[in-house]
């Protein structure tokens, strides 16, 4: 029988958020391990959970958890769409771009001739793009502890916060979470430096400025914490700090929390996270997908019985179906190709894009496609597409199974191999030799301001036979377009975003019925442009409880108990007796010893053998320095056994009266009074100790002793 | 009857009554008994054609040890063979009658609890209860009392029979009306004899009905069902005197069972009321109006809704009703959509109720595909009894189907907020989307439609353009975009934008990842340049410029596709077919491209499609060549009579019967056509047509034109239609087989001389001359052989050699070695034995195996099997398991 036994201690004091104190320190406390039905009422104590958010977009987060004096970073998202408002860098000298008119007020009292162009009838800020980093004052970025990392989107502002804010702590993340996400971080630095830009335009951002620009830089927010692309040598350092996890691994965070990460289901390695203590629950969904795509599936099951659910990442797109929409980009690529056009596909070098190449392995034959050459250009093309080929645990079960085959689990190898799909770093080098039209073209970055999708937008934008594509739901096409303007090319808008849906939300959740719901405020209500659409939102009992940018909720949750390990020895010396059928008690004496957010109940250690002494041996027939405590008595006194019992002691006159809380028992010839209650016997007799005694053993013979 | 069956029979009836022998399987003897049916109805008597089966049925019926499968067949049986007056009486003599049809009998030898004995006894009365003699056995034997118990019976088949029976009973006795009783021959002593027992039968079940309708009606609604629809065969088909007496009798009960509103009895008391209320008089009896108007007022909208569409389908004359009855159906339209519909609010109460309804998904599509289903019916109502004009219905159904893509939202209305929470359940709903889809088909029809063609091009065109459509949406879609424009000759109604996005749907469609929808887009161009008939159709119109997809859809990797392509082409192309255009370069790129999959695509499909595709072309030249000129005279005769060559020779050489058959179709257009020219020779409508449709012969021919149908018939053999006919004629698919043989013998009559006539032998000289080619293999071989066979039959084997007019006349061999050989085409189509042929071909591939004598060789062989000493137990019913 060596279970090990626990009790419920109730705190008594608050605990402060002291790091010294989170991992070490002891106390020694007298307790009484009782049920609760018997225990007496001690103060609760209970400490507030908070959630800080750091990001408004809903779905690239970056929140933090305050969790049971850990303090864990729920993503890195970086907010991208702010590189809209700037000019794209051409990899080629654009004619066109090189001589757009500067920008002066109407009156013109302020020039910003130098940073400011117009371009197709809007402002464009000209100098290398900045990105809305996650919020940086909310909170001391340096007390993070831990960031946990969802999927290879939601970690691109990592660098921003390891490197610049005195972080220590540790990053986690899955494999190919880590090195996709490299692989993006390493794509946008390289997008950035190849075509560097020595000019930083800050004058705008001026408040005064700024209120005169026009729109959509005037209503541009946070403009001033905007900053520009991190090093490469800031994205190895901050990727030093990862530190690789598998689905399910419990990783255990100074013995406070546990944290696990579960399959999303959205892009290889996905996860969403569990972070739990022995008593509370805390999950965290971000960027799930129940669709069956490329990877693992999502786990459901291990979110259920959560106390908190904080809920980001569903679809940006909810009324556009994945499957639609793949069917469209796949017709409008073909009536393309028929009729001589080239298309466009500006795209991430990883995620959807396998699943549109797998799509198009499939249709090329179908739409008589098979001489229609399909690039993917982007620096880390190659490594990208060899990536997803050897994460083979991450993969759905009908791929894993593929690897005891000879084909390989993605089929676009094959479309390699055929020569049908071809992957360039650059469209400088080989590209330029062997480019075919009509063809098929897969490059980033998808909001059209830097990379080699800029070239294509110059070199095709002029005919009406070609067509971009847009598959990413990220940017507005519209505001990625804006600075290709007048555009003959045909514009057709896919976006595929395979996360959750409000109607599978809905049904996840009555799933695994979490207490509460945190989500970004974007989902409580229908989208702007679609106010009469009331499924596309969050309806839930209890409502959610709804973030925004800089928000700091207090999560309603309360933490009640703690866990208290009693270590065998002293478990041993406790003599538990049975106040009622299958309830034991017994009271525990011990030292109480906390270390890294672990307590454990220890003997009292004995005071060191005292040498014999005649000196000191009337003091060892003392009584113990430290009194045996009194016993806890328990039960309660039955009215008429104890007056008859009173009357065998020759005390008959007593006069019964029956209170709120028991009875008053008077007896009048010794003018003394008992008050029976439920929780306590008092026994008021002035200057008679004999009598006094002589009716406390009385009552205490119908109350059991520990 | 066939005198073999006959001899057979007695052996038949000796093995069934025999209760240790075995049948071969147990539909034995229900297709036995089915032959005695037909035999019975073609008017002979049984007992004269098979003497033997009143000793059989003598036999049967005292020996109750026997298997009740046959005792149930001999209990049928015996009510075929009273049928009939003579038979009855037969029968009584030998006291027959009375010991099957009792009961009593069946219960003393424990065979009653056998289902098989009851429905037996239930099917044989019923068949024997043809005539007044009948009746009064039934009533004197005191039949009624069981039979109405029989109702309640545990099996479902004997209580559902027994119902049957007394519905066959109340109808089949109903006293004549007086006009029809003169001349049936009926006594008025037979009648009024009959008629004091019929009218005792009929108190007996009304009052049965009526009791049970009022005792079971709210616990047992199986019960009740049956007995609603008993009722309402009753009245559906009873004659004034029966339909008061039923309606008196039950009227109570029904006036109880409709307030009791019970969902399940909805449609069949709907079902009643209205049989009543249809064969009654002008006016509508004043109860049943009492009780409609009692069955729409129920609050429950499900039932409510039910109850209006069985009524309105019903299509009485009761304006009342029906007015309310489309309220009702409009209802849910109008909670949805918010277009108000109604106008005045007198239903309030049971808007509230639907509204609530609405809430619920599963409730919400039903409610709402009920009522779209009877738009149609309603917007072609009498104006009078419609509270909207028909085009608000069209623009609601618009609204509804805007709102279930998600595009729009229901209007302002005081509803609103409801109508939220219902949109909700519709958003997205296929269901719904279908079913409004169709319904927006079907009203193209109602008046004033047309004023609404571009804001129903707007929602359709959005539903082809969205993403999330499904095939199926898509589908409907374009149907209903068919009968839309269908309403016009082009589509010069339609704004600019309007015909430009459908041109880019259906360019973006036809690229789509599913085939379904390249199929149905493909379906599509094709119907829509059927329709848009009218030469106004701009030159960037819908039919021009969707003609390349077409021709890129020949490509197609799913054959469906590829075989609708290739329809939609010819219905693209039949105008100018008919208006007799020249041929552009892409159009001679396109048969060729045809005639390479008639030649090489590996599925059948598509290979049918070009064979029709070839039909319409040349029914389109003929139909536009007028008698006097010929398809010469047509600008690309020589492309397409070269085509015809091709297709009939690739065709007649398929593997598929289908193409096969097809081809011989446009062999039959070549034989119309050929003769048609010359001949005033008559068409044939339809190529499978009988003996009656045979043309007539040419008895009229004048000298000098002998020369000319030889000349037509040399065209035929140098285009391959003889060939095609006669490789028909031995393939081994009957539909091939059959075609060809009716087209063989339409040439051989029309070809055929009357021998009698003078100048018969001069010209039989010209055309006997002319011969086709018979390869020295395959289909060349098995005509040869026929001719051979016939020539045995004839004793003549010169005249087979005769036919043979030479063989390897150039002296090449055939490439699989045979010899090809040339026979006298006139010779050859009097020498295959066609009509005997034709004969055999006509009857049904199975017909050895299914006939009577077969059946009764297959009974007695079985029998003689299992009295086999050699025959081990259990081994015919292995046999029955392969």
């Amino acid at each position: 029988m060596a279970k090990k036994p626990s009790v419920y201690l109730l705190w008594g004091q608050q605990r402060t958020n002291d790091r010294k104190t989170k991992r070490r320190g002891s106390n020694r406390v007298r307790g009484c391990g009782v049920s609760k039905a018997y225990c007496p009422k001690l103060q609760i104590n209970r400490i507030k959970m908070k959630l800080y958010c750091l990001s408004g977009h809903p779905t690239l987060p970056c929140n933090v958890l305050k969790f049971k004096s850990t303090t864990i970073m729920l993503d890195c998202g970086l907010d991208t769409t702010s590189v809209l408002n700037f000019l794209p860098l051409p990899l080629v000298h654009s004619a066109r771009l090189s001589k757009l008119p500067g920008w002066i007020s109407k009156d013109g009292t302020v020039n910003l001739e130098k940073e400011l162009k117009e371009c197709a009838g809007r402002v464009f800020v000209d100098s290398q793009p900045e990105f809305c980093v996650p919020e940086r004052e909310l909170l001391d970025l340096s007390t993070i502890d831990v960031i946990l990392i969802s999927n290879y989107h939601c970690m691109m502002a990592l660098p921003y916060i390891t490197e610049h804010t005195g972080f220590t702590g540790t990053v986690y993340a899955t494999e190919p979470t880590l090195q996709i996400g490299r692989l993006l971080m390493e794509e946008l630095v390289n997008f950035m430096e190849r075509v560097p830009k020595a000019q930083s335009a800050t004058c705008w951002k001026n408040k005064e400025i700024q209120r005169i620009l026009p729109g959509p830089l005037k209503d541009a927010v946070d403009v001033w914490i905007w900053k520009r692309c991190y090093s490469m040598q800031e994205v190895n350092s901050a990727l030093s700090k990862v530190q690789l996890v598998g689905y399910s691994q419990k990783v255990e965070l100074f013995g406070a929390v546990q944290v696990s990460p579960l399959s999303s289901g959205y892009s290889l390695g996905s996860s969403n996270w569990i972070i739990q203590s022995h008593h509370e629950k805390v999950s965290y969904v971000s960027g799930s997908s129940l669709l069956t795509t490329h990877p693992q599936p999502m786990d459901q099951s291990s979110l259920k019985n959560s106390d908190v659910l904080i809920l980001t990442g569903l679809t940006q797109m909810p009324t556009a179906n994945p499957d639609g929409m793949l069917g469209e980009f796949c017709s409008n690529l073909a009536m393309t190709i028929r009729a001589g056009g080239n298309v466009l596909v500006p795209c991430y070098s990883s995620g959807v894009i396998y699943d549109l190449l797998e799509c198009l392995y499939q249709f090329i034959d179908s739409a008589n496609l098979g001489t229609t050459p399909f690039y993917f250009i982007s620096p880390v093309a190659n490594s990208s597409l060899e990536f997803s080929q050897i994460f083979a645990e991450w993969l759905c079960h009908n791929k894993q199974s593929k690897v005891y085959l000879p084909e390989p689990p993605f089929p676009h190898a094959e479309l390699i191999q055929t020569n049908k799909l071809k992957h360039y770093p650059s469209i400088h080098g080989d590209f330029s030799s062997e480019f075919r039209q009509p063809c098929v073209v897969f490059t980033g970055h998808p909001s059209l301001r830097f990379g080699d999708v800029v070239h294509f937008m110059e070199l095709w934008g002029k005919s009406s036979l070609n067509t971009i594509i847009f598959t990413e739901p990220d940017f507005s096409y519209l505001d990625a377009l804006a600075p290709y303007q007048p555009l003959a090319m045909k514009c057709v808008y896919c976006p595929i975003d395979t996360r959750l849906n409000f109607h599978q939300v809905s049904k996840l959740l009555k799933e695994v019925q979490p207490l509460h719901v945190v989500c970004p405020e974007h989902y409580t209500q229908p989208p702007a442009t679609q106010s009469h659409r009331s499924d596309l939102m969050l309806e839930l009992q209890p409502p959610p409880m709804p973030y925004r940018r800089c928000s700091v909720l207090n999560l309603p949750f309360r933490r009640r108990y703690e866990r208290v390990y009693i270590l065998p020895e002293l478990a041993n010396s406790l003599v538990p007796s049975e106040i009622k059928p299958g309830i034991s008690v017994a009271t525990v004496s011990a030292v109480l010893h906390s270390k890294d957010n672990k307590h454990t109940l220890q003997s009292i250690p004995k005071p060191p053998p005292v040498p014999p002494s005649k000196k000191r041996k009337r003091v060892m027939e003392e009584p113990p320095v430290t009194p045996a405590p009194k016993p806890l008595l328990s039960g309660a006194v039955p009215l008429e056994a104890f007056l008859t019992t009173l009357q065998k002691h020759g005390i008959t006159e007593v006069k019964v009266e029956e209170t709120a809380d028991g009875h008053i028992l008077h007896l009048q010839a010794e003018d003394t009074l008992i008050q029976l209650e439920e929780d306590g016997t008092h026994i008021v007799c002035d200057n008679n100790e004999p009598l006094r005694t002589t009716l406390r053993d009385l009552v205490l013979r119908f109350l059991q002793k520990l | 009857m066939d005198g073999e069956c006959v001899s057979l029979l007695p052996g038949v009836c000796k093995v069934l009554a025999d209760s240790g022998r075995s049948l071969p399987d147990d539909t034995s003897l229900e297709k036995l008994l089915d032959w005695f049916t037909g035999l019975s109805k073609t008017g002979g008597s049984l007992l004269e054609s098979c003497p033997c089966l009143l000793e059989f049925i003598s036999t049967v019926g005292s020996n109750t040890a026997l298997d009740p499968g046959v005792l149930s067949f001999a209990l049928r049986l015996a009510g075929l063979i009273a049928a009939r007056e003579a038979g009855f009486t037969v029968l009584q003599e030998r006291s027959v009658v009375d010991l099957v049809f009792n009961p009593q009998h069946w219960q003393d030898a424990g065979l009653w609890s056998d289902p098989c004995i009851r429905i037996g006894w239930i099917q044989g009365l019923q068949n024997m209860l043809q005539h007044p003699k009948a009746l009064s056995f039934f009533v004197q034997s005191d039949l009624t009392q069981l039979l109405l118990q029989l109702q309640a019976d545990t099996s479902l088949f004997v209580a559902s029979a027994a119902s049957q029976l007394l519905g066959h009973i109340l109808l089949r006795f109903q006293p004549p009306p007086s006009s029809r009783r003169e001349g049936t021959g009926e006594t008025a002593e037979d009648h009024q004899g009959t008629s004091v027992e019929y009218a005792a039968v009929v108190v007996v079940i009304s009052e049965y009905i009526q009791k049970s309708l009022s005792t079971e009606g709210s616990t047992q609604h199986r019960r009740s069902v049956q007995l609603l629809r008993l009722l309402a065969l009753l009245l559906a088909q009873a004659g004034p005197p029966l339909r008061d007496t039923l309606l008196q009798a039950v009227g109570d009960a029904l006036k109880e069972l409709v307030a009791a509103g019970c969902s399940q009895l909805t449609l069949p008391l709907m079902d009643v009321i209205l049989a009543a209320h249809s064969c009654g008089a002008d006016k509508p009896d004043r109860h049943l109006s009492c009780l409609l108007s009692s069955m729409f007022s129920v609050n429950k909208p499900a039932d409510l809704i039910q109850a209006a569409a069985a009524f309105l389908r019903r299509g009485l004359h009761d304006s009342d009703h029906s007015v309310w009855a489309v309220r009702i159906l409009l209802l849910p339209l109008d909670i949805v959509t918010g277009r108000s519909l109604l106008g005045s609010k007198d239903l309030d109460e049971h808007r509230l109720s639907t509204a609530e309804e609405l809430k619920i998904k599963n409730s919400c599509i039903s409610l709402l595909c009920l009522c779209l289903t009877n738009t149609p019916h309603i917007t072609l109502l009498p104006a009078d009894l419609l509270p909207c004009p028909p085009g608000l219905i069209v623009t609601a159904v618009l609204a509804l189907l805007s709102i279930s893509s998600g595009q729009n939202s229901a209007s302002s209305s005081p509803t609103a907020t409801s109508c939220t929470e219902v949109s909700r359940n519709v958003i997205g709903s296929s269901k719904v989307q279908k079913c409004a889809l169709e319904a927006l088909a079907a009203l193209s029809c109602c008046p004033g439609g047309k004023e609404k063609m571009n804001e129903v091009f707007t929602v359709l065109l959005q539903y082809l353009d969205s993403p999330d459509s499904d095939p199926t949406v898509l589908h409907k879609s374009y149907l209903a975009l068919i009968k839309w424009m269908s309403l016009c000759t082009n589509l010069s109604f339609l704004t600019e934008q309007l015909r430009q996005d459908l041109l880019s749907v259906v360019r973006k469609r036809v690229c789509d990842v599913r085939w379904e929808v390249r199929d149905s887009t493909v379906e599509f161009v094709g119907k829509a340049a059927g329709v848009l008939t009218s030469p106004e159709e701009a030159p960037e119109g819908l039919p021009v410029s969707t003609a390349p997809l077409l021709k890129e859809a020949l490509q197609d990797t799913e054959s469906y596709v590829r075989a609708s392509a290739i329809g939609a082409l010819a219905q693209t192309q039949w105008h100018s077919w008919q208006q007799g255009a020249a041929l552009t370069q892409q159009q001679t790129e396109t048969v060729s491209r045809l005639l390479e999959i008639l030649s090489q695509d590996t599925e059948g499909f598509a290979r049918r499609a070009v064979v029709q595709y070839f039909i319409s072309w040349f029914s389109a030249v003929s139909s536009h060549a007028s008698p006097s000129s010929s398809i010469s005279s047509y600008p690309s005769a020589s492309l397409l009579m070269n085509s015809v060559r091709s297709v009939l020779s690739f065709g007649s050489a398929d593997l598929d019967w289908e193409v096969k058959v097809h081809t011989l179709e446009l062999a039959r257009l070549l034989l119309d056509e050929a003769f048609l020219a010359e001949w005033g020779y008559r068409k044939s409508p339809d190529s499978y047509a009988g003996d009656s449709e045979r043309t007539c012969r040419l008895h009229t021919h004048s000298r000098g034109v002998e020369s000319d149908l030889a000349g037509v018939l040399t065209s035929l053999v140098e285009l391959g239609v003889i060939s095609a006919l006669l490789s028909g004629l031995v393939d081994c698919d009957r539909p091939v087989a059959l075609k060809a043989c009716r087209l063989l013998i339409r040439l051989r009559d029309t070809v055929s001389w009357d021998s009698e006539s003078q100048d018969a032998s001069a010209a039989m000289a010209t055309v006997t001359r002319v011969s086709c080619e018979l390869p020295g293999w395959g289909w060349g071989q098995e005509i040869k052989k026929v001719l051979e066979s016939k020539s045995s039959d004839w004793a003549s084997k010169d005249c087979a050699t005769a036919l043979i007019l030479s063989g390897a006349d150039d002296g090449d061999s055939d490439q699989d070695g045979g010899d090809r050989m040339h026979a006298g085409v006139c010779e050859v189509l009097r020498s295959l034995g066609l009509d005997e042929r034709l004969d055999i071909l006509s009857q049904s591939s199975d017909h050895v195996h299914n006939s009577p004598l077969s059946l009764l060789q297959d009974i007695l062989d079985a029998s003689a099997a299992h009295t086999h000493p050699n025959t081990q137990p259990g081994q015919e019913v292995i046999v029955d398991c392969y």
